[in-house]
């Protein structure tokens, strides 16, 4: 299993960093190439098993933006294919439509794969929690945001949300899943904090294989689900 | 050479232009009327309510300071500025560094206004400001130290303008309340006027490009024990040039972005220091800061390598605002850390060390995970009590933080035991065993009480209890227990 990590030295933010060596100790066999923002990312020549992007700053989104725009065609090949790619936290933004940065004053064209918009308001954090549902799985995660994503998801959503908010605070459906294409508001350790997610990954990525640690996994899993459940846990 | 804000930056490249915060209450003359007559309901309100804590023989180090800023937002505008207003922000060392400044005045004989037993958000800052001052705002000290939290730097700074900052860093900290380090850096440059002496840490490129149009730039750094060999694998806040944006060669990197950088394209690199840590003898407890006027040995409270920065810091600030070097040596000749933040106690044959490890704050707890694997015993045994204590009542605490956290000091041989007490201990060893420890080593309680009667006594003398700010009680009363505990032998 090939997996790429977009841009580590600057998509680092919240621990979302981990994902990739959660993955990786899950899969010890897999290679992991990590692609720096000056450099020409693997997936434009080969197709990784596995692409990754992870939390960053406004400043680093529009370079990010800038970066891929020219790869744009490429990655909507990629997710036609089939190619698994997780983007966390505010990564997913880049292939949406248009950006506002309100704080800011800047509006940016983004990639436009998905038919979504995003505002991002440094006056505006939001911070919160979801639990929800993909595919029968309870899904567990934390978001902490200055952006919200406008626009209908209703046909492709990641996950329904039981307990938080979705895309936006109107919105109980959170991200977007497109193929094999997953995007959530959800950062930090999504893929240790959600075992049986990472399974489901790693088998569409085709290397199924038990989620590293899975007993200490399944219970920090199994003590947050209780806690999130819990009609008293604030969201 | 200009050292150009990141943000400044941006909009320059971005949007052609420079852009500040504007403060938050403006308004016309006769508004302006009445928030004066506001004012002073709000001065006599607060007063009363400090009168009357301290006949309930209360601490005012808050209440009155939060009725004053809900009754007039604008109060701190509105009070006599000391002769001498210095301001500590930035994430790590603000405590510490303020009570160090502290310290320093009152041994020259100075009574100064400060904010050290009260918090350092706008109320904080005004119940300080307040208690020093006269019914109609006049200050009655020459000299004020305020500890000032980043967020909070546009509810102050606009309001009352320091005549020195020192910012000691800007690293990643709470994620729900700081985000990133952009957005810090972008608060406190938006919100700092230009007359303003900034004192800034030369070693950390963020914080050196802090409020550019400020002018009157002081800077501080360590150039003593330099890094050899790779850098550590952390990661960094600051890998590209903030001018162009091409990469930044590093000439060392002490931890995080902590280094000596200059830019592959353009001639930014990191400003040379006004005053400079270059020697530094743990034996006997001295350090060596070189400046303008040569080289100073001074006494070296605390040998962790933040907290000579901070030290570093604070005689910068204390040289800019004319105390002699012999003022500052005879102060720091008795001076300590505050005892809340650390502190080593022997009882028995047990050797404890208790020291504060800021929750939510993945640079603090790795600066002290790394720090405690240096400290003496070759067989220690850690309490780790770094959950957040708010954050798990009536909640779950967002525990992303703690995969921010680099925990690969624990896989020092020197660590033979490691107890993580706390609600999301779980967490903990989930996050300990992806980061190599062997979990043989480990022990776990999600309640910290008594989290110190899983220390095998017997086997372990060197005790290292790592806490988190909100934890300070309940971690005295384990503290406490240990040393019963060593006291009796058991």
């Amino acid at each position: 299993m090939t997996i790429e990590f977009l841009f580590p030295e600057v998509c680092n933010l919240f621990g979302d960093v981990q994902n990739v060596e959660y993955l990786h100790q899950c899969a010890p066999s897999a290679t992991v190439i990590r692609t720096a923002l000056t450099e020409t990312p693997y997936f434009v020549s080969e197709t990784p098993d596995v692409l990754y992007m992870g939390s960053m700053s406004e400043h680093t989104q529009r370079r990010v933006i800038e970066k891929l725009l020219p790869l744009k065609e490429r990655l909507g090949e990629l997710i036609d294919n089939g190619t698994v790619i997780l983007l966390t936290g505010n990564a997913g933004e880049v292939l949406m439509k248009h950006i506002s940065y309100v704080t800011e004053e800047i509006e940016t064209d983004a990639l436009g794969l998905l038919d979504l918009t995003v505002k991002t308001d440094w006056f505006a954090r939001y911070n919160g929690k979801v639990l929800g549902t993909f595919e029968n799985m309870k899904m567990v995660g934390f978001r902490s945001q200055f952006s919200m994503v406008y626009g209908d998801n209703t046909r492709s959503y990641f996950i329904k949300t039981e307990r938080g908010i979705g895309i936006n605070k109107e919105s109980s459906l959170e991200g977007v899943r497109k193929n094999n294409l997953f995007v959530t508001a959800l950062l930090g350790p999504i893929l240790p904090n959600n075992p049986p997610f990472t399974e489901y990954l790693l088998s569409l990525a085709g290397t199924p294989a038990p989620a590293a640690f899975r007993p200490q996994a399944m219970a920090a899993y199994e003590q947050r689900l209780k806690e999130f459940g819990d009609s008293s846990t604030e969201f | 050479m200009i050292y150009y804000n990141i943000y400044v930056q941006i909009y320059k490249n971005e949007r052609g232009r420079a852009k500040r915060l504007r403060p938050l209450y403006p308004g016309t003359d006769m508004k302006r009327m009445l928030r004066k007559f506001r004012f002073y309901f709000a001065m006599c309100s607060a007063k009363a309510c400090a009168a009357g804590l301290k006949l309930l023989g209360r601490r005012a180090s808050y209440l009155p300071g939060l009725v004053a800023v809900t009754l007039c937002k604008d109060f701190i505008g509105y009070l006599q500025k000391p002769e001498t207003l210095i301001c500590v922000t930035g994430t790590n060392g603000k405590t510490t560094t303020s009570n160090l400044l502290n310290t320093v005045f009152s041994h020259i004989g100075q009574t100064v206004t400060n904010n050290s037993y009260g918090s350092n958000v706008q109320a904080g800052v005004a119940n300080a400001l307040l208690l020093n001052s006269t019914f109609s705002g006049k200050h009655k000290n020459k000299v004020a130290v305020l500890e000032v939290d980043e967020r909070s730097s546009p509810h102050i700074f606009p309001f009352m303008a320091p005549d020195y900052l020192l910012c000691n860093n800007i690293m990643r900290d709470s994620m729900k309340r700081n985000a990133h380090t952009e957005f810090i850096s972008f608060i406190i440059s938006s919100a700092l006027p230009a007359g303003t002496k900034v004192i800034l840490n030369a070693d950390d490129l963020i914080c050196a490009g802090l409020a550019p149009r400020c002018e009157d730039r002081t800077y501080f750094g360590v150039a003593a024990e330099r890094p050899a060999g790779d850098p550590p694998a952390h990661v960094r806040d600051m890998v590209y040039c903030p001018k162009c944006g091409a990469p930044l060669k590093p000439e060392y990197i002490r931890f995080r972005h902590i280094g000596r950088y200059t830019c592959t394209a353009c001639d930014l690199k990191s400003p040379e220091p006004d005053f400079c840590v270059t020697d530094i003898n743990r034996g006997t407890h001295t350090f060596t800061v070189t400046a303008e006027d040569g080289d100073h040995t001074l006494r070296l409270i605390n040998d962790n390598i933040t907290n000579i920065y901070n030290l570093c810091g604070a005689v910068a600030v204390l040289r800019r605002c004319g105390v002699s070097w012999d003022e500052i040596r005879g102060a720091l000749a008795e001076g300590e850390l505050v005892q809340t933040r650390y502190e080593e106690v022997t009882a028995g044959k047990l050797h404890i060390t208790r020291i504060l490890a800021k929750g939510q704050n993945p640079v603090a707890v790795s600066g002290v995970l790394s720090y405690t694997v240096t400290c003496p015993g070759d067989k220690k045994c850690l309490l780790l009590i770094i959950d957040d204590k708010e954050d798990n009542i009536h909640n779950s605490e967002s525990t992303c933080w703690l995969y921010d956290v680099d925990y690969s000091p624990l896989r020092d041989p020197s660590v033979d035991c490691i107890i993580f007490a706390g609600p999301r201990c779980k967490d903990q060893v989930l996050r300990a065993a992806m980061s190599g420890i062997d979990l043989s080593k480990v022990l776990t309680t999600d309640t910290v009480k008594n989290s110190a009667m899983l220390v095998d006594t017997e086997k372990y003398q060197d005790i290292y209890l790592l806490f988190e700010n909100y934890w300070l009680d309940d971690a005295l009363a384990e503290e406490k227990l240990l040393i019963e505990r060593g006291e009796q032998g058991k």
